[in-house]
Order: structure tokens, then C-alpha cells, then sequence
């Protein structure tokens, strides 16, 4: 089971890591971060400050953008080309296929996000700032946000088209950041409809605040050790959630 | 065909119920370990959570870098430091009535955005009452004014912080003489910059500048901020002039009152004046004092 899972995994990496997507995404990541000493003269005092923004944001958004553009096709892919016969006839079940796949991809988002991080250091050590191994927090954090959306993206992947499900999985993204807002905003609302809905959204769709701890880790503010081991829990308790629903429609497709 | 060549009947054999079932089972078991797991993380994170990205705004020296990140997006990153300052007035107002970054946050955002004529007026009223910084506040006006010289209401809100907590009449005069001449001025303005030189720490002219703070505002929070000031210049009013009856009293009799009904029954005053908080007015060794604690005066 597990080595049939690994063999998917492994599979899914070899294919993502000669998508050009991939490497595009990959190259402009590590040229906006270079951007960042550029803008260095307009920082007024902030150098350090900035390029460790810019260099960690970096590293999420263009993970996001890989999650979302590889991920949204992983599945679709397999069954425009037909391979997933070929892949199903060979005593691989479904399930295994969906998390296999998803492994996969996030073996390449570990990769992707490894790379960066060491051209992150690298930028910071040219700049003239002492970099610092707490940054690591965030970067690691970053990685269980993408626990979240790659699940979400490879749901959506098992029963749309890769352009609607990279569009629906950025919908999720950006909602998932801005959850607390409506919610906050929503207690305001006289309705009590608004607030019912507005609660049950609230714990529905992913939180994705949970995993933003940038600003705190470049202000070497101390961090609760509680709330990182819970927001990554939730991290994988969410994305089991969300890959055993895209286990259950890929099931009831017809191959 | 089968069924006739094997001579069974064929049933199709489908998964049973439970197999069905289990997947969604687990799924609903995802969402309500996720449910559990977000009130945990809420718990945890409960102090501060509010004011996290608030406090990633005091970290900028200022709203100059904010100006140039935002690129094109000025307007918009404004509008979203604002709705930030709203909650964060908001959180502070319920809790600890501490506004340690208001003055910072307003700057940014009126940096931000510079024709933002409702976030000088909100900021610069709730920086003089609430957050104390009344100087504070004129200079972001001031700077505001340089910005929009056709805003009535920057020097008229300059003004009446001038008159009201700085008690500077001459620039208060100055400020409402300058948004009288201003387009769309409102009219009370000509009127207020007479006032002001004539009638200068007046009750009665503080209470009707405060009723046409309220009547010219749609925004909740500064209405509920005129009230608390309402109510606290009805103590102060209650204050004086019951001191000064008892002042009156001692002058005429050579003696304190016993007590302030005795002010009342020797007709130094009509009656003892309402306490709006709640509590009452007494007297401590020739001195006017209420019940209520400091606390307690929102």
C-alpha cells in the first residue's frame, strides 16, 4: 500500500519537476526576491526589514502558484490523456492514486519552497543582513498553509477543468486570509442569518491566518509554541478532510 | 444471455451500506476535528489576534513606505488600514482604553491617502478625546489642510480641538475663520470663530458646539464619542455650580453647609443638579465630590 503510494509520489515529482510552469515559477520567485535589494534605497532605514518581507512572501505566494497551476491539473491531466487507465488496470486503487498524487506534489512544494529559502539566505547574506535561522519558522509554517491549499487544489481537480479549479482554489485562498475580517465584520450585521452563515463559513472554509506568522518571525517576536503545533494540526486535519472527499468523487467517476 | 447459459441470475453485488457510509462518516468526523482544532487556535491566540496586523503597522516608521510598496494600490491599501483603525479604536474602546498607536495609524493612512477627509476627521477626534494627543491631532489636520485646502472641515476640526482641549481661543478663532470662507462651509463656523474670542471656556457654547459635532456626523463611533463628552460636561457643569453655591453660602453665613440640601432650603440654589452617571453629588470638607469614581465616567 505504502509502496504503491511512494511509487505514485515519486512518480508525480518526475513529472512536475519538467513542467515548465514549474521552473518559470521557480526563476521569478528568486528574481522578485532579488527585487527586494533593489528597492532597498526607497526602505528608509528598513533594508533588513524588507528584503526578509518580500523574500518570505515570495516563497508563499509562488508556492501558492505552483499548488494551484500543477496542482489543478494533477488529476485532470490523467484523464484527459487517458494514462489513468492504464494506471487504475494495475492493481492501484483509487485512493492511492488521489494521495499519491498529492505526495507527490507536495514532495515538489518542498523542493520548490527548499530552494528558495536557500536563495533567501543567499540574498540576505549579499545585502549585508545578518540572516537569521528563525525565519525558518515562517518558511515552515508556509509549508502546512500548503498542506491546506494543495489539498484543496487537488479536490477541485478531481471534477473541474485545471483553469476553473486554479480559479476556484485562489477563491478559497483569498477568503481563507480574509476569514477573520468577515467574521469580524459579520458580528457587526444585524441579521441573524448573516451571523449563522457567516460562523459556519468561518470554521468551513480553511483559515489560512493560522499559518501567517511572517510579520511576527521578521520582528523576532516570540511565537506560542501551542498555537504553531495546533495550526498544524489543523493544517492536516483539514487536508485529510479534503483529500477524502476528492477520494469519494474520483470514486464515483466512471473509468 | 449469462443468466440463460449459467442458469443462475445474476445480482449485481454493490457495496454494502456501511461501506457507503464510512467515507462520509469520516469526513463529518474532518470537519468537526477541524471545528475543535479552530476553537483551540482562537483560544490560544485570543490576545492580540485583533491587533496583529495593526501592530505590523507600527513597525513601519511611516506611511511614506507604505506610499511607495503600495504602488498603484494607495487607495485600496488605505481603505484596508482603515478598516484596521476602526478595529483597532474599536477593541481598545471595550478593553483598555489605551490608544498607544492610534496616532501612528491614522498617519499612515492619511498618507496613504490624502484626500481621505472622513479619516482626518474620525482620527483627529478620536486622537484629541480618546487618545489625549490633542496636538497630536491639530498637526495631522494642519497637514491635512496643506493637502486639501478646499476642506471646510480640517481647520473647522482643528478649531474646535483648539477650543475645547487646548483651550488656545485665538487659533481656534483663526481655524474657524479660515473654514468659514471655505466652500460648503457649514455656518456655525462664522459663528464659532466670534464665539471664540468673546466667550471664551463657556459651558453653554462647549455643549452647543458638541450638539453640531452630533447633528453634522453620520459616523456612530463619533456620535457616541459626543455623548460621553455631553455627559461628562453635565458632571463638570453639576461640579461648579454647585462649588460655587457653596462658596456663596460660606461667604454669607461664615460657615460651611452641612450638607447640599442646606444649599437648596437657604435658597443659594434651586435644586441639586441631576448626576448623569448615575450617582450623587455630596460635600467633603467645602468641597463638591460625586459618588461615581473615575472609572466609571466613560
Amino acid at each position: 500500500m505504502a509502496a504503491r503510494v511512494w511509487a505514485l509520489a515519486t512518480n508525480t515529482f518526475r513529472e512536475a519537476i519538467r513542467d515548465k510552469v514549474l521552473l518559470t515559477l521557480l526563476v521569478f520567485a528568486l528574481l522578485v526576491m532579488g527585487s527586494a535589494k533593489v528597492i532597498q534605497p526607497l526602505a528608509l532605514g528598513e533594508e533588513a526589514k524588507v528584503v526578509q518581507d518580500m523574500g518570505l512572501a515570495a516563497i508563499t505566494l509562488f508556492c501558492v502558484l505552483i499548488a494551484v497551476l500543477v496542482g489543478g491539473r494533477l488529476v485532470y491531466k490523467e484523464v484527459e490523456k487517458r494514462t489513468i487507465y492504464i494506471v487504475l488496470a494495475k492493481p492501484v486503487r483509487r485512493w492511492e492514486f488521489i494521495v499519491g498524487k498529492y505526495v507527490g506534489l507536495m514532495l515538489v512544494l518542498a523542493a520548490s519552497m527548499a530552494i528558495m529559502t536557500v536563495g533567501l539566505y543567499l540574498i540576505l547574506f549579499l545585502t549585508g543582513v545578518r540572516p537569521s535561522a528563525y525565519l525558518l519558522v515562517a518558511v515552515v509554517m508556509s509549508l502546512f498553509e500548503l498542506v491546506v491549499v494543495t489539498a484543496v487544489a487537488i479536490l477541485f481537480s478531481t471534477f473541474v477543468t485545471p483553469i476553473a479549479s486554479a480559479v476556484f482554489t485562489f477563491a478559497i485562498y483569498f477568503v481563507g486570509h480574509l476569514s477573520r475580517d468577515l467574521r469580524m465584520l459579520a458580528a457587526m450585521s444585524p441579521s441573524p442569518v448573516v451571523k449563522v452563515l457567516s460562523q459556519f463559513l468561518y470554521y468551513v472554509l480553511p483559515n489560512l491566518t493560522n499559518f501567517n506568522v511572517r510579520g511576527e518571525v521578521v520582528h523576532n517576536v516570540l511565537l506560542n509554541p501551542q498555537a504553531l503545533i495546533l495550526a498544524a494540526l489543523y493544517a492536516l486535519c483539514y487536508a485529510a478532510t479534503a483529500l477524502l472527499i476528492s477520494v469519494l468523487v474520483f470514486s464515483r467517476k466512471d473509468f | 444471455m449469462v443468466e440463460e447459459i449459467t442458469g443462475q441470475s445474476h445480482r449485481p453485488v454493490g457495496p454494502g451500506r456501511l461501506a457507503l457510509m464510512l467515507p462520509v462518516v469520516l469526513v463529518l468526523w474532518g470537519f468537526v476535528g477541524v471545528y475543535l482544532l479552530q476553537l483551540a487556535i482562537d483560544d490560544t491566540r485570543r490576545q492580540g489576534v485583533q491587533e496583529r496586523l495593526i501592530e505590523e503597522l507600527a513597525y513601519f516608521p511611516s506611511g511614506r513606505f507604505l506610499r511607495q510598496a503600495a504602488v498603484e494600490y494607495q487607495a485600496v491599501a488605505a481603505d484596508f488600514v482603515w478598516l484596521r483603525a476602526i478595529q483597532y479604536y474599536g477593541h481598545h474602546l471595550m478593553t483598555d482604553r489605551k490608544y498607544e498607536w492610534l496616532g501612528h495609524v491614522f498617519e499612515i493612512l492619511t498618507t496613504l491617502d490624502e484626500r481621505f477627509i472622513g479619516a482626518y476627521h474620525f482620527g483627529a477626534m478620536t486622537l484629541a478625546w480618546d487618545a489625549s494627543e490633542p496636538n497630536q491631532a491639530v498637526k495631522m489636520l494642519v497637514d491635512g489642510m496643506k493637502a486639501n485646502p478646499m476642506a471646510w472641515q480640517l481647520p473647522f476640526d482643528a478649531g474646535f480641538i483648539c477650543y475645547m482641549q487646548l483651550e488656545d481661543y485665538e487659533a481656534a478663532s483663526e481655524f474657524f475663520r479660515i473654514a468659514s470662507k471655505l466652500p460648503d462651509a457649514w455656518v456655525v463656523a462664522e459663528r464659532w470663530a466670534a464665539v471664540s474670542m468673546t466667550k471664551a471656556g463657556r459651558a453653554d457654547i462647549a455643549r452647543q458646539m458638541w450638539l453640531d459635532i452630533y447633528h453634522g456626523t453620520e459616523n456612530r463611533a463619533l456620535r457616541a464619542l459626543v455623548l460621553r463628552q455631553l455627559r461628562h460636561l453635565k458632571l463638570e457643569e453639576g461640579l461648579a455650580r454647585l462649588q460655587q453655591a457653596v462658596d456663596q453660602f460660606q461667604e454669607a453665613k461664615g460657615r460651611l453647609p452641612v450638607s447640599l440640601g442646606e444649599l437648596v432650603r437657604a435658597g443659594f440654589i434651586e435644586k441639586i443638579p441631576e448626576e448623569p452617571y448615575g450617582g450623587r453629588f455630596f460635600l467633603d470638607g467645602g468641597q463638591v465630590r460625586t459618588t461615581t469614581p473615575p472609572t466609571r465616567r466613560e
